[in-house]
């Protein structure tokens, strides 16, 4: 704005004025203090803030995707070993065991090496997530609390049932055995079985029951068929008469 | 008694040794296999990490090796706007950035060095210095003196720093935790703001800026309204407003302008 009094300026020549002339010199740009801002400027600053843009629902409001975990290298190697249990072991057994000692679990083990059953550890967590995977999913509501895995080549049901009985801590909870999930009843039912050799004789036996009875039949004597054949004419001619009087009244 | 004991140890020994591999079986389950899902941290691989022959600060002269020492202006431009020069890690891991413009001086300096040199591990970490010594000259008219009568003696030399400037960079065998604490102190005793960055923190500053720019929902922006001159408003703004499109003034910054 025109000035009213001259400040200290230099005049290059006597009587020349310059054309703007500012009456308060004030502070430099760079200043130790925040300079006040002249008011267009505040305005401007005001006028050309940052706007973010609008923000999203806030982390909880929607239930999220399940993502998949990424498993540690640990998780992987437990299933590995799992999958050639599986592969392996014909009868896998799911014992629940409450508070056994170190010494017991050794006994144990020790009993049921002589069997041929070897006692595997996993975690549930890694088991549960191996089972929904693979065909045996129905196992899972077998692995709740401190469960341990009884594993064999052979089923021998009736020697683990014994060494389980000899520890009290110890509860079976159920089995995989050949494919087949069986329950504590199913598995004593399964022990009570006889083998296969004797089934099979059986069955064998059954099949060739006439043809063994008429073999040995002809190997005896004949005049033992021969009294077997004339008991039976004469349960048969009886027969007849029986027949034939009923049918002669009624006609 | 013993004689029992020696018997059944002797038998289960016997039973272990009747079988190879039945020795290891017992041995291993004496204890019930607990392994736990626990993921431990890798720990950091310093294993390309070069430490220096001499790690430590070294020491700045007070005034430069000049013949002649000439009265320099005051030249405050040199405290404005952002740094052009030393805003990026060279070959330290850490560093103390400016957050504002000032001068350092020699007291600064040796305060840093002091501090840093003696709180140090001089065998896993080294560090270097980011600024010049002191060049600029500042002269001082002394008490009493009146108005007028020529310009004062030079009195002593400053370092000027701009925004974004990095003092001090620290590397070597260390994590932030380790050094952070004492990189604090030096930065809480600095004439202006400063602040003690890693690599990633400062690249994590300047995406963060470049994304303020990117998804301004503002449809003025300060850079348009003073490049187009709209309303006359270069009445009220400076040039440098203009470079620095309303992020500084004088020597400070102002944070959360895009």
């Amino acid at each position: 704005m025109a000035a009213a009094t001259l400040c200290g300026n230099l005049l290059p020549k006597p009587g020349w004025l310059p054309l703007i002339q500012s009456v308060r010199h004030g502070s430099k740009a760079v200043t130790r203090h925040r300079k006040p801002l002249h008011i267009l400027k505040q305005k401007l600053l005001a006028v050309t803030q940052y706007v973010p843009p609008p923000r999203g629902p806030p982390p909880g409001a929607y239930p999220s995707q399940r993502q998949a975990l990424k498993e540690s290298e640990f998780v992987l190697l437990l299933k590995k070993d799992l999958i050639k249990v599986f592969q392996d072991y014909k009868m896998i057994a799911v014992v629940q065991n409450s508070s056994s000692s170190a010494e017991d679990m050794m006994i144990l083990k020790h009993r049921l090496h002589k069997h041929g059953i070897s006692v595997k550890f996993f975690p549930n967590q890694v088991m549960r997530s191996f089972l929904s995977d693979s065909v045996y999913s129905n196992m899972t509501p077998l692995l709740i609390g401190p469960t341990v895995l009884f594993v064999s080549k052979e089923p021998k049901v009736k020697e683990m049932l014994s060494t389980l009985r000899a520890s009290p801590q110890m509860t079976l909870l159920g089995a995989c055995i050949d494919n087949t999930l069986l329950s504590t009843q199913g598995i004593v039912n399964y022990s009570k079985l006889p083998s296969v050799s004797v089934m099979q004789g059986e069955l064998v036996s059954g099949l060739t029951m006439m043809t063994s009875r008429t073999a040995s039949m002809l190997q005896h004597h004949p005049a033992h068929l021969s009294a077997l054949l004339q008991q039976y004419i004469k349960q048969q001619s009886p027969d007849d008469a029986t027949r034939a009087a009923p049918e002669g009244e009624t006609t | 008694m013993i004689s029992l004991v020696k018997a059944t140890v002797g038998g289960l020994t016997g039973i272990c040794g009747a079988r190879g591999h039945q020795r290891g079986f017992l041995h291993s389950h004496l204890k019930i296999i607990t392994a736990g899902m626990k993921t431990l941290e890798i720990p950091p691989d310093y294993s390309d990490v070069f430490l220096p022959p001499k790690p430590k600060l070294k020491f700045l002269n007070k005034v430069p090796n000049l013949k002649k020492a000439m009265k320099e202006r005051k030249k405050l431009r040199d405290i404005q706007g952002p740094a052009k020069t030393a805003n990026a890690f060279t070959t330290g891991q850490y560093a103390i950035v400016a957050m504002g413009g000032g001068y350092l001086h020699w007291g600064h300096l040796e305060m840093i060095r002091l501090t840093i040199n003696r709180k140090m591990d001089s065998k896993t970490t080294f560090a270097r210095w980011r600024i010049n010594a002191p060049y600029k000259p500042i002269t001082c008219k002394g008490l009493g003196q009146r108005m007028g009568g020529g310009k004062g003696a030079i009195d002593h030399y400053v370092t000027p720093v701009r925004y974004g400037r990095l003092i001090i960079e620290v590397g070597g065998k260390v994590e932030l935790r380790e050094i952070e604490h004492v990189l604090i102190e030096v930065a809480k005793k600095l004439p202006f703001p400063s602040k003690v960055m890693s690599r990633e923190s400062l690249a994590a500053l300047q995406k963060t800026q470049a994304d303020m720019e990117q998804n301004n929902q503002n449809p003025w922006t300060f850079k348009q309204i003073a490049q187009g001159n709209m309303l006359g408003i270069r009445r009220v703004l400076s040039p440098f407003d203009l470079h620095n499109h309303g992020r500084f003034t004088g020597k400070f910054h102002l944070p959360g302008r895009v």
